[in-house]
Protein backbone atom coordinates (compact mmCIF):
# COMPACT_ATOMS: atom_id res chain seq x y z
CA UNK A 1 0.00 0.00 0.00
CA UNK A 2 3.05 2.08 0.45
CA UNK A 3 3.53 2.49 -3.37
CA UNK A 4 -0.11 2.97 -4.16
CA UNK A 5 -0.10 5.78 -1.02
CA UNK A 6 3.01 7.57 -2.00
CA UNK A 7 1.78 7.83 -5.93
CA UNK A 8 -1.74 9.13 -4.95
CA UNK A 9 0.33 11.74 -2.44
CA UNK A 10 2.15 12.57 -5.92
CA UNK A 11 -0.75 13.19 -7.92
CA UNK A 12 -2.46 15.75 -4.95
CA UNK A 13 0.76 17.59 -4.84
CA UNK A 14 0.98 17.64 -9.25
CA UNK A 15 -2.00 18.68 -9.44
CA UNK A 16 -3.68 20.76 -6.79
CA UNK A 17 0.09 22.74 -6.10
CA UNK A 18 0.59 22.80 -9.63
CA UNK A 19 -2.38 24.68 -10.54
CA UNK A 20 -1.40 27.02 -7.89
CA UNK A 21 2.16 27.33 -9.44
CA UNK A 22 0.96 27.77 -12.74
CA UNK A 23 -1.83 30.44 -12.99
CA UNK A 24 -4.96 28.42 -12.34
CA UNK A 25 -4.94 26.34 -14.88
CA UNK A 26 -7.60 24.14 -13.83
CA UNK A 27 -5.11 21.26 -13.71
CA UNK A 28 -7.08 20.95 -10.12
CA UNK A 29 -10.31 20.41 -11.73
CA UNK A 30 -11.76 16.45 -11.20
CA UNK A 31 -11.89 16.15 -14.53
CA UNK A 32 -7.89 16.86 -15.45
CA UNK A 33 -7.15 14.97 -11.81
CA UNK A 34 -9.35 12.09 -12.35
CA UNK A 35 -7.36 11.72 -16.10
CA UNK A 36 -3.93 11.53 -14.70
CA UNK A 37 -5.04 9.10 -11.50
CA UNK A 38 -6.37 6.78 -13.57
CA UNK A 39 -2.99 6.85 -15.61
CA UNK A 40 -1.30 6.84 -12.51
CA UNK A 41 -3.12 3.81 -11.42
CA UNK A 42 -2.91 1.80 -14.67
CA UNK A 43 -6.86 2.64 -15.37
CA UNK A 44 -7.06 5.75 -17.88
CA UNK A 45 -10.57 5.12 -18.57
CA UNK A 46 -12.11 4.33 -14.69
CA UNK A 47 -10.56 7.70 -14.02
CA UNK A 48 -11.82 9.96 -16.91
CA UNK A 49 -15.26 8.62 -16.17
CA UNK A 50 -14.81 9.23 -12.64
CA UNK A 51 -13.52 13.08 -13.07
CA UNK A 52 -16.30 13.10 -15.27
CA UNK A 53 -19.37 12.54 -12.43
CA UNK A 54 -16.97 14.15 -10.11
CA UNK A 55 -16.60 17.48 -12.10
CA UNK A 56 -20.29 17.54 -12.31
CA UNK A 57 -20.79 17.04 -8.40
CA UNK A 58 -17.98 19.67 -7.92
CA UNK A 59 -18.58 22.09 -10.59
CA UNK A 60 -19.45 24.99 -7.67
CA UNK A 61 -16.75 24.13 -5.42
CA UNK A 62 -14.93 27.71 -6.60
CA UNK A 63 -12.27 29.12 -4.65
CA UNK A 64 -13.22 32.78 -5.09
CA UNK A 65 -11.41 35.10 -2.71
CA UNK A 66 -10.33 32.08 -0.48
CA UNK A 67 -13.51 30.57 0.71
CA UNK A 68 -14.09 27.38 -0.60
CA UNK A 69 -17.18 25.03 0.04
CA UNK A 70 -15.35 21.85 -0.96
CA UNK A 71 -12.14 21.23 -2.19
CA UNK A 72 -11.93 18.52 -5.48
CA UNK A 73 -8.52 17.49 -5.68
CA UNK A 74 -7.86 15.36 -2.40
CA UNK A 75 -12.09 14.46 -3.32
CA UNK A 76 -10.78 13.02 -6.63
CA UNK A 77 -7.90 11.51 -6.07
CA UNK A 78 -9.24 9.87 -3.08
CA UNK A 79 -12.35 8.11 -4.70
CA UNK A 80 -10.23 7.74 -7.88
CA UNK A 81 -7.56 5.47 -5.63
CA UNK A 82 -9.99 3.15 -3.69
CA UNK A 83 -12.11 2.92 -6.81
CA UNK A 84 -9.15 1.35 -9.19
CA UNK A 85 -6.69 0.25 -6.55
CA UNK A 86 -9.67 -1.62 -4.23
CA UNK A 87 -12.07 -2.16 -6.84
CA UNK A 88 -14.76 -0.01 -4.66
CA UNK A 89 -17.91 -0.02 -6.21
CA UNK A 90 -17.82 3.75 -8.26
CA UNK A 91 -21.08 4.92 -7.23
CA UNK A 92 -19.61 4.21 -3.44
CA UNK A 93 -16.82 6.15 -4.34
CA UNK A 94 -18.59 8.91 -5.70
CA UNK A 95 -20.42 9.04 -2.45
CA UNK A 96 -17.10 9.07 -0.42
CA UNK A 97 -15.64 11.95 -2.40
CA UNK A 98 -18.28 14.49 -0.98
CA UNK A 99 -17.52 13.78 2.45
CA UNK A 100 -13.95 14.20 1.94
CA UNK A 101 -14.00 17.68 -0.40
CA UNK A 102 -15.86 19.16 2.87
CA UNK A 103 -13.43 18.27 5.24
CA UNK A 104 -10.20 19.34 3.15
CA UNK A 105 -12.01 22.46 2.64
CA UNK A 106 -11.90 23.18 6.03
CA UNK A 107 -8.27 22.36 6.37
CA UNK A 108 -7.35 24.31 3.39
CA UNK A 109 -9.02 27.28 5.08
CA UNK A 110 -7.53 26.31 7.76
CA UNK A 111 -3.78 26.23 6.44
CA UNK A 112 -4.72 29.81 3.81
CA UNK A 113 -6.43 31.86 6.53
CA UNK A 114 -4.71 30.80 10.03
CA UNK A 115 -1.38 28.69 9.73
CA UNK A 116 -0.35 30.90 6.55
CA UNK A 117 -1.05 34.07 8.99
CA UNK A 118 2.14 33.12 10.66
CA UNK A 119 4.31 34.20 7.76
CA UNK A 120 2.52 38.05 7.69
CA UNK A 121 5.00 39.85 9.94
CA UNK A 122 7.63 38.39 7.53
CA UNK A 123 6.60 40.41 4.72
CA UNK A 124 6.26 43.23 6.39
CA UNK A 125 9.94 42.73 8.10
CA UNK A 126 11.41 41.83 4.46
CA UNK A 127 9.91 44.63 2.70
CA UNK A 128 11.18 46.94 5.20
CA UNK A 129 15.07 45.40 4.72
CA UNK A 130 14.46 46.09 0.80
CA UNK A 131 14.44 42.66 0.18
CA UNK A 132 12.85 40.80 -2.87
CA UNK A 133 14.69 37.94 -3.19
CA UNK A 134 13.64 36.50 0.49
CA UNK A 135 9.99 37.60 -0.48
CA UNK A 136 10.24 35.26 -3.57
CA UNK A 137 12.25 32.65 -1.12
CA UNK A 138 9.28 33.14 1.20
CA UNK A 139 6.54 32.84 -1.59
CA UNK A 140 7.67 29.85 -2.84
CA UNK A 141 8.15 28.06 0.36
CA UNK A 142 4.57 29.10 1.54
CA UNK A 143 3.66 27.52 -1.46
CA UNK A 144 5.39 24.10 -0.83
CA UNK A 145 4.43 24.31 3.08
CA UNK A 146 0.48 24.52 2.06
CA UNK A 147 0.50 21.63 -0.64
CA UNK A 148 2.84 19.40 0.87
CA UNK A 149 0.74 19.22 4.40
CA UNK A 150 -2.25 18.32 1.41
CA UNK A 151 0.03 15.79 -0.13
CA UNK A 152 0.81 14.13 3.44
CA UNK A 153 -2.60 14.13 4.44
CA UNK A 154 -3.41 11.85 1.30
CA UNK A 155 -0.50 9.66 1.83
CA UNK A 156 -1.73 8.52 5.29
CA UNK A 157 -5.75 8.72 4.24
CA UNK A 158 -4.43 6.23 1.68
CA UNK A 159 -2.26 3.80 3.86
CA UNK A 160 -4.59 4.10 6.81
CA UNK A 161 -8.27 4.07 5.56
CA UNK A 162 -8.16 1.95 2.59
CA UNK A 163 -8.69 -1.06 4.94
CA UNK A 164 -11.60 0.48 6.96
CA UNK A 165 -12.86 2.28 3.96
CA UNK A 166 -12.97 -1.22 1.74
CA UNK A 167 -14.55 -3.13 5.22
CA UNK A 168 -17.00 -0.30 5.56
CA UNK A 169 -18.32 0.04 1.69
CA UNK A 170 -18.71 -3.76 1.80
CA UNK A 171 -21.42 -3.54 4.50
CA UNK A 172 -23.06 -0.55 3.38
CA UNK A 173 -26.85 -2.03 3.06
CA UNK A 174 -28.93 -1.81 -0.51
CA UNK A 175 -31.46 1.32 0.63
CA UNK A 176 -28.42 3.03 2.11
CA UNK A 177 -26.03 2.11 -1.02
CA UNK A 178 -29.29 3.82 -3.22
CA UNK A 179 -29.46 7.00 -0.79
CA UNK A 180 -25.76 7.37 -1.42
CA UNK A 181 -25.76 7.43 -5.26
CA UNK A 182 -28.15 9.57 -5.07
CA UNK A 183 -26.42 12.13 -3.41
CA UNK A 184 -24.01 12.04 -6.61
CA UNK A 185 -26.92 12.72 -8.75
CA UNK A 186 -28.22 15.65 -6.08
CA UNK A 187 -25.18 17.18 -4.94
CA UNK A 188 -24.74 18.89 -8.73
CA UNK A 189 -27.53 20.99 -7.31
CA UNK A 190 -25.64 23.01 -4.91
CA UNK A 191 -22.74 23.70 -7.40
CA UNK A 192 -25.43 25.53 -9.86
CA UNK A 193 -27.00 26.82 -7.38
CA UNK A 194 -23.66 28.89 -6.42
CA UNK A 195 -22.43 29.81 -9.83
CA UNK A 196 -26.51 31.17 -10.55
CA UNK A 197 -25.56 33.59 -7.00
CA UNK A 198 -22.78 34.79 -9.32
CA UNK A 199 -25.09 36.21 -12.44
CA UNK A 200 -28.18 35.30 -11.65
CA UNK A 201 -30.90 38.46 -12.30
CA UNK A 202 -34.37 38.52 -12.47
CA UNK A 203 -34.41 40.20 -16.32
CA UNK A 204 -32.29 36.83 -17.15
CA UNK A 205 -33.75 34.64 -15.67
CA UNK A 206 -35.59 33.47 -18.08
CA UNK A 207 -32.08 32.08 -20.26
CA UNK A 208 -31.42 29.68 -17.36
CA UNK A 209 -34.86 27.75 -18.18
CA UNK A 210 -34.11 27.95 -21.88
CA UNK A 211 -30.80 26.61 -21.71
CA UNK A 212 -32.48 23.60 -19.24
CA UNK A 213 -35.57 23.11 -21.77
CA UNK A 214 -32.81 23.25 -24.19
CA UNK A 215 -31.33 19.70 -22.92
CA UNK A 216 -34.63 18.22 -20.88
CA UNK A 217 -36.73 18.14 -23.90
CA UNK A 218 -34.60 19.05 -27.28
CA UNK A 219 -31.43 16.78 -25.89
CA UNK A 220 -29.04 19.20 -26.91
CA UNK A 221 -25.68 18.16 -26.41
CA UNK A 222 -23.69 20.80 -24.93
CA UNK A 223 -21.49 22.24 -27.39
CA UNK A 224 -24.75 22.87 -29.62
CA UNK A 225 -26.06 25.08 -26.61
CA UNK A 226 -22.97 26.63 -26.68
CA UNK A 227 -22.79 27.37 -29.85
CA UNK A 228 -26.57 28.87 -30.16
CA UNK A 229 -25.26 30.71 -26.62
CA UNK A 230 -22.95 32.68 -28.39
CA UNK A 231 -25.14 33.22 -31.28
CA UNK A 232 -27.72 34.36 -29.13
CA UNK A 233 -25.89 36.82 -27.29
CA UNK A 234 -23.56 38.17 -29.98
CA UNK A 235 -27.19 39.79 -31.84
CA UNK A 236 -28.55 40.60 -28.15
CA UNK A 237 -25.40 42.74 -27.66
CA UNK A 238 -24.73 43.94 -31.08
CA UNK A 239 -28.55 45.62 -29.82
CA UNK A 240 -27.65 46.94 -26.71
CA UNK A 241 -24.74 48.64 -28.08
CA UNK A 242 -26.94 50.22 -30.68
CA UNK A 243 -29.28 51.86 -27.96
CA UNK A 244 -25.89 52.53 -26.05
CA UNK A 245 -24.51 54.44 -28.89
CA UNK A 246 -28.25 56.26 -29.24
CA UNK A 247 -28.65 56.93 -25.44
CA UNK A 248 -24.71 58.50 -25.28
CA UNK A 249 -25.95 60.72 -28.57
CA UNK A 250 -29.04 61.61 -26.68
CA UNK A 251 -26.98 62.81 -23.08
CA UNK A 252 -23.55 64.53 -25.64
CA UNK A 253 -26.56 66.82 -27.17
CA UNK A 254 -28.56 67.73 -24.08
CA UNK A 255 -25.14 68.51 -22.19
CA UNK A 256 -24.12 70.97 -24.91
CA UNK A 257 -25.33 74.48 -25.18
CA UNK A 258 -27.01 75.51 -28.17
CA UNK A 259 -23.67 77.71 -28.61
CA UNK A 260 -23.31 78.92 -32.39
CA UNK A 261 -20.36 77.56 -32.97
CA UNK A 262 -20.47 74.29 -30.79
CA UNK A 263 -24.11 73.20 -32.23
CA UNK A 264 -22.49 73.67 -35.84
CA UNK A 265 -19.64 71.18 -35.03
CA UNK A 266 -21.61 68.90 -33.71
CA UNK A 267 -24.60 68.90 -36.03
CA UNK A 268 -21.71 68.31 -38.95
CA UNK A 269 -20.30 65.44 -36.72
CA UNK A 270 -24.04 63.89 -36.04
CA UNK A 271 -24.99 64.20 -39.90
CA UNK A 272 -21.91 62.00 -40.82
CA UNK A 273 -21.88 59.77 -38.42
CA UNK A 274 -25.68 59.20 -39.09
CA UNK A 275 -24.78 58.97 -43.17
CA UNK A 276 -22.45 56.17 -41.76
CA UNK A 277 -24.80 54.09 -39.90
CA UNK A 278 -27.17 54.51 -42.94
CA UNK A 279 -24.59 53.29 -45.43
CA UNK A 280 -23.63 50.12 -42.87
CA UNK A 281 -27.50 49.18 -42.25
CA UNK B 1 -3.90 45.63 -31.23
CA UNK B 2 -1.65 48.25 -31.36
CA UNK B 3 -0.38 48.19 -28.01
CA UNK B 4 3.41 47.42 -28.34
CA UNK B 5 3.99 50.23 -30.20
CA UNK B 6 4.80 53.01 -28.05
CA UNK B 7 6.89 50.90 -25.26
CA UNK B 8 10.98 50.71 -25.52
CA UNK B 9 12.18 47.42 -25.28
CA UNK B 10 12.85 47.44 -21.59
CA UNK B 11 9.97 48.29 -20.24
CA UNK B 12 8.38 45.74 -22.75
CA UNK B 13 10.97 43.24 -21.07
CA UNK B 14 9.58 44.10 -17.63
CA UNK B 15 6.13 43.46 -18.82
CA UNK B 16 6.61 39.92 -19.47
CA UNK B 17 8.30 38.85 -17.03
CA UNK B 18 5.45 40.78 -15.17
CA UNK B 19 3.60 38.50 -17.08
CA UNK B 20 5.52 35.23 -16.32
CA UNK B 21 5.75 36.12 -12.59
CA UNK B 22 1.81 37.02 -12.54
CA UNK B 23 1.15 33.37 -12.88
CA UNK B 24 2.27 32.32 -9.71
CA UNK B 25 0.35 35.19 -7.81
CA UNK B 26 -1.70 32.85 -5.89
CA UNK B 27 0.57 30.15 -4.95
CA UNK B 28 1.00 31.56 -1.40
CA UNK B 29 -1.55 33.32 0.80
CA UNK B 30 -0.13 35.12 4.00
CA UNK B 31 -3.05 34.67 6.48
CA UNK B 32 -6.44 36.64 5.95
CA UNK B 33 -4.57 39.63 6.44
CA UNK B 34 -2.55 40.27 3.74
CA UNK B 35 -3.96 37.68 1.41
CA UNK B 36 -1.74 37.58 -1.89
CA UNK B 37 0.52 40.19 -1.17
CA UNK B 38 4.06 38.37 -1.33
CA UNK B 39 2.47 37.34 -4.23
CA UNK B 40 1.84 40.75 -5.97
CA UNK B 41 5.17 42.17 -4.76
CA UNK B 42 7.30 39.19 -6.16
CA UNK B 43 5.31 39.56 -9.83
CA UNK B 44 5.58 43.54 -10.14
CA UNK B 45 9.72 43.49 -8.61
CA UNK B 46 10.53 43.54 -12.53
CA UNK B 47 9.33 47.24 -12.22
CA UNK B 48 10.09 48.11 -9.40
CA UNK B 49 14.00 47.06 -9.94
CA UNK B 50 13.74 48.65 -13.23
CA UNK B 51 12.57 52.16 -12.04
CA UNK B 52 13.99 52.70 -8.47
CA UNK B 53 17.86 51.04 -9.89
CA UNK B 54 19.48 53.49 -8.06
CA UNK B 55 17.25 54.47 -5.61
CA UNK B 56 17.20 51.54 -3.36
CA UNK B 57 15.17 53.73 -0.62
CA UNK B 58 12.80 54.00 -3.37
CA UNK B 59 12.30 50.46 -3.99
CA UNK B 60 12.78 49.97 -0.17
CA UNK B 61 9.32 52.62 0.13
CA UNK B 62 6.99 50.99 -2.95
CA UNK B 63 7.51 47.09 -1.54
CA UNK B 64 6.27 48.60 1.68
CA UNK B 65 3.57 49.97 -0.10
CA UNK B 66 2.57 46.99 -1.60
CA UNK B 67 2.34 44.68 1.37
CA UNK B 68 -1.03 45.49 2.00
CA UNK B 69 -3.99 42.83 1.14
CA UNK B 70 -4.30 42.03 -2.62
CA UNK B 71 -7.02 39.53 -4.22
CA UNK B 72 -7.64 39.88 -7.83
CA UNK B 73 -9.47 37.33 -10.78
CA UNK B 74 -5.67 36.40 -11.18
CA UNK B 75 -5.61 36.64 -15.19
CA UNK B 76 -7.40 39.87 -14.88
CA UNK B 77 -5.24 41.11 -12.50
CA UNK B 78 -2.65 41.88 -14.68
CA UNK B 79 -3.84 44.83 -15.74
CA UNK B 80 -3.60 46.16 -11.79
CA UNK B 81 -0.24 44.68 -12.42
CA UNK B 82 0.43 46.91 -15.55
CA UNK B 83 -0.96 49.74 -14.12
CA UNK B 84 0.96 49.94 -10.81
CA UNK B 85 4.49 49.54 -12.87
CA UNK B 86 3.36 52.26 -15.20
CA UNK B 87 2.67 54.56 -11.77
CA UNK B 88 5.62 53.59 -9.89
CA UNK B 89 7.63 54.64 -13.18
CA UNK B 90 5.94 57.97 -12.84
CA UNK B 91 6.44 58.20 -9.14
CA UNK B 92 10.65 57.50 -9.73
CA UNK B 93 10.49 60.34 -12.29
CA UNK B 94 8.63 62.84 -10.39
CA UNK B 95 9.07 63.96 -7.29
CA UNK B 96 5.73 65.43 -6.36
CA UNK B 97 3.78 62.41 -7.34
CA UNK B 98 1.55 61.10 -4.13
CA UNK B 99 2.63 57.57 -4.12
CA UNK B 100 -0.04 57.23 -1.66
CA UNK B 101 -2.25 57.30 -5.16
CA UNK B 102 -0.97 53.84 -6.45
CA UNK B 103 -2.43 51.85 -3.76
CA UNK B 104 -5.48 53.77 -3.48
CA UNK B 105 -6.29 53.26 -7.19
CA UNK B 106 -4.72 49.45 -7.10
CA UNK B 107 -7.43 48.80 -4.00
CA UNK B 108 -10.61 50.35 -5.69
CA UNK B 109 -9.71 48.54 -8.67
CA UNK B 110 -9.83 44.98 -7.25
CA UNK B 111 -13.82 44.88 -6.51
CA UNK B 112 -14.86 45.62 -9.85
CA UNK B 113 -12.29 43.47 -11.63
CA UNK B 114 -13.01 40.63 -9.74
CA UNK B 115 -16.43 41.04 -10.48
CA UNK B 116 -16.22 41.05 -13.98
CA UNK B 117 -13.48 38.58 -14.02
CA UNK B 118 -14.96 35.87 -11.93
CA UNK B 119 -17.93 36.03 -13.85
CA UNK B 120 -16.37 35.64 -16.78
CA UNK B 121 -13.69 32.87 -15.71
CA UNK B 122 -15.27 31.31 -13.33
CA UNK B 123 -18.70 31.22 -14.60
CA UNK B 124 -18.90 31.58 -18.04
CA UNK B 125 -15.43 30.09 -19.69
CA UNK B 126 -15.30 27.49 -17.33
CA UNK B 127 -18.61 25.87 -17.23
CA UNK B 128 -18.76 25.98 -20.77
CA UNK B 129 -14.84 23.94 -21.05
CA UNK B 130 -16.49 21.65 -18.30
CA UNK B 131 -19.76 21.65 -20.40
CA UNK B 132 -17.65 20.07 -23.58
CA UNK B 133 -15.06 18.08 -21.40
CA UNK B 134 -17.73 16.20 -19.22
CA UNK B 135 -19.77 15.31 -21.98
CA UNK B 136 -16.80 13.48 -23.89
CA UNK B 137 -15.12 12.35 -20.76
CA UNK B 138 -18.73 10.26 -19.26
CA UNK B 139 -17.74 8.42 -22.37
CA UNK B 140 -13.89 7.62 -21.18
CA UNK B 141 -12.56 9.94 -24.00
CA UNK B 142 -9.34 11.46 -23.48
CA UNK B 143 -10.31 14.04 -25.06
CA UNK B 144 -12.85 15.20 -22.45
CA UNK B 145 -10.12 16.80 -20.16
CA UNK B 146 -7.98 18.09 -22.84
CA UNK B 147 -10.56 19.97 -24.67
CA UNK B 148 -11.89 21.12 -21.20
CA UNK B 149 -8.44 22.65 -20.57
CA UNK B 150 -7.32 24.06 -24.30
CA UNK B 151 -11.00 26.10 -24.12
CA UNK B 152 -10.34 27.19 -20.57
CA UNK B 153 -6.71 28.52 -21.10
CA UNK B 154 -6.68 29.80 -24.08
CA UNK B 155 -8.88 32.33 -23.65
CA UNK B 156 -7.23 32.67 -20.00
CA UNK B 157 -4.16 33.03 -20.94
CA UNK B 158 -4.46 35.94 -23.65
CA UNK B 159 -6.34 37.59 -21.34
CA UNK B 160 -3.59 37.39 -18.98
CA UNK B 161 -1.16 38.68 -21.71
CA UNK B 162 -3.26 41.77 -23.23
CA UNK B 163 -3.87 43.01 -19.68
CA UNK B 164 -0.48 43.61 -18.44
CA UNK B 165 0.30 45.69 -21.57
CA UNK B 166 -3.23 47.39 -21.48
CA UNK B 167 -3.11 48.23 -18.08
CA UNK B 168 0.84 49.75 -18.64
CA UNK B 169 -0.40 51.46 -21.75
CA UNK B 170 -4.44 52.50 -21.22
CA UNK B 171 -4.27 53.38 -17.69
CA UNK B 172 -6.61 53.78 -15.00
CA UNK B 173 -8.38 56.20 -17.61
CA UNK B 174 -9.56 53.07 -19.72
CA UNK B 175 -11.90 51.60 -16.70
CA UNK B 176 -13.08 54.66 -15.99
CA UNK B 177 -14.43 55.24 -19.73
CA UNK B 178 -16.32 51.74 -20.43
CA UNK B 179 -17.42 51.63 -16.99
CA UNK B 180 -19.17 55.49 -17.95
CA UNK B 181 -20.01 54.65 -21.13
CA UNK B 182 -21.68 51.58 -20.55
CA UNK B 183 -19.50 49.07 -22.15
CA UNK B 184 -19.14 47.09 -19.20
CA UNK B 185 -22.98 46.87 -18.47
CA UNK B 186 -22.96 45.09 -21.78
CA UNK B 187 -20.07 42.61 -21.73
CA UNK B 188 -21.01 42.01 -17.61
CA UNK B 189 -24.93 40.86 -19.12
CA UNK B 190 -23.48 39.37 -21.93
CA UNK B 191 -21.05 37.20 -19.66
CA UNK B 192 -24.01 36.55 -17.24
CA UNK B 193 -26.79 35.55 -19.87
CA UNK B 194 -24.14 32.80 -21.52
CA UNK B 195 -23.44 32.10 -18.27
CA UNK B 196 -27.19 31.16 -17.20
CA UNK B 197 -27.57 29.52 -20.16
CA UNK B 198 -25.24 27.11 -19.67
CA UNK B 199 -25.47 26.64 -15.83
CA UNK B 200 -29.58 25.93 -16.91
CA UNK B 201 -28.28 23.41 -19.64
CA UNK B 202 -26.55 21.67 -17.36
CA UNK B 203 -28.98 20.98 -14.77
CA UNK B 204 -30.66 19.56 -16.86
CA UNK B 205 -27.97 17.22 -17.72
CA UNK B 206 -26.29 16.44 -14.64
CA UNK B 207 -28.68 17.01 -11.66
CA UNK B 208 -30.67 13.53 -11.37
CA UNK B 209 -33.01 12.39 -9.20
CA UNK B 210 -34.90 8.95 -10.69
CA UNK B 211 -37.68 7.61 -8.20
CA UNK B 212 -38.78 3.69 -8.25
CA UNK B 213 -41.44 4.47 -6.11
CA UNK B 214 -44.89 2.87 -7.45
CA UNK B 215 -48.09 2.83 -6.78
CA UNK B 216 -49.76 -0.12 -6.87
CA UNK B 217 -53.12 -1.32 -8.30
CA UNK B 218 -55.67 -3.85 -8.10
CA UNK B 219 -55.18 -6.66 -10.58
CA UNK B 220 -53.12 -4.39 -12.80
CA UNK B 221 -49.47 -3.10 -13.51
CA UNK B 222 -48.09 -0.61 -10.78
CA UNK B 223 -48.33 3.01 -12.18
CA UNK B 224 -44.56 4.39 -11.48
CA UNK B 225 -44.48 7.84 -9.90
CA UNK B 226 -41.27 8.88 -11.96
CA UNK B 227 -43.36 8.74 -15.63
CA UNK B 228 -46.15 10.90 -14.02
CA UNK B 229 -43.69 13.35 -12.88
CA UNK B 230 -41.84 13.22 -16.52
CA UNK B 231 -45.22 14.01 -18.08
CA UNK B 232 -45.86 16.88 -15.91
CA UNK B 233 -42.39 18.68 -16.22
CA UNK B 234 -39.04 16.63 -17.41
CA UNK B 235 -36.54 16.94 -14.92
CA UNK B 236 -39.47 18.85 -12.44
CA UNK B 237 -37.23 17.66 -9.09
CA UNK B 238 -34.05 18.38 -10.53
CA UNK B 239 -34.81 21.62 -11.65
CA UNK B 240 -36.71 22.42 -8.18
CA UNK B 241 -34.33 21.32 -6.14
CA UNK B 242 -31.46 23.72 -7.77
CA UNK B 243 -34.05 26.88 -7.49
CA UNK B 244 -34.72 25.54 -3.86
CA UNK B 245 -30.70 25.85 -3.17
CA UNK B 246 -30.52 29.11 -4.87
CA UNK B 247 -33.11 30.43 -2.55
CA UNK B 248 -31.56 29.27 0.35
CA UNK B 249 -27.84 30.52 -0.47
CA UNK B 250 -29.73 34.05 -1.35
CA UNK B 251 -31.23 34.04 1.77
CA UNK B 252 -27.70 33.85 3.17
CA UNK B 253 -27.50 30.55 4.32
CA UNK B 254 -23.95 28.92 4.53
CA UNK B 255 -23.21 26.26 1.86
CA UNK B 256 -21.54 24.11 4.28
CA UNK B 257 -25.53 23.59 5.71
CA UNK B 258 -26.95 23.18 2.39
CA UNK B 259 -24.51 20.19 0.79
CA UNK B 260 -25.39 18.69 4.05
CA UNK B 261 -28.54 19.01 3.74
CA UNK B 262 -28.64 17.63 0.29
CA UNK B 263 -26.84 15.01 1.40
CA UNK B 264 -28.78 13.44 4.28
CA UNK B 265 -32.17 14.11 2.09
CA UNK B 266 -30.83 11.84 -0.31
CA UNK B 267 -29.87 9.48 1.86
CA UNK B 268 -33.48 9.65 3.74
CA UNK B 269 -34.55 9.58 0.61
CA UNK B 270 -33.01 5.99 -0.09
CA UNK B 271 -33.66 4.50 2.93
CA UNK B 272 -36.95 5.15 2.51
CA UNK B 273 -36.85 3.37 -0.72
CA UNK B 274 -37.74 6.29 -2.43
CA UNK B 275 -35.36 6.45 -4.84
Amino acid sequence: MYREAFLAALTVFVCYGGNWLFGQTMIERPLVVGCIAGIIFGDMRAGIIMGASLEAIFMGAVDIGGALSAEPVTATVLATTFSIVLNVNEKAALALAVPIGVLAAFISMFMKNVVMNLFAPLVDKYAKDNNPRAIAIMHYSMWFINYFVFSLITFFSVLEGAKPVQHMINSIPDNLMAGLSATGGLLPAVGFAILMRMLWSKKLAPYFFLGFIMVAYLNLPSVAVAALGIILVLVISFKDKQLLDMENKQKELEKRPVAAAGAGVSNNETAEEQEEEDFFS
Amino acid sequence: MKLNENISKEDRKMLNGIFWRSFTVFASRAGATKAHAPGFIYSITPALNRYYKDDPEGRCEAMMRHTTWYNITQNVGTFVMGLVASMEKKNAQEKDFDAESIVALKTSLMGPLSGIGDSIFWGVIRVIAAGVGISLATQGSILGPILFLLIYNIPSILTRYYLTYMGFSLGSSFIEKIYANGSMKILNKAASTLGLLMIGSMTASMVKFESKLSVPIAGGKPILIQTYLDQLFKGLIPLSITLLCYWLLSKKVNVNWILLGVLVLAIILGLLGVV
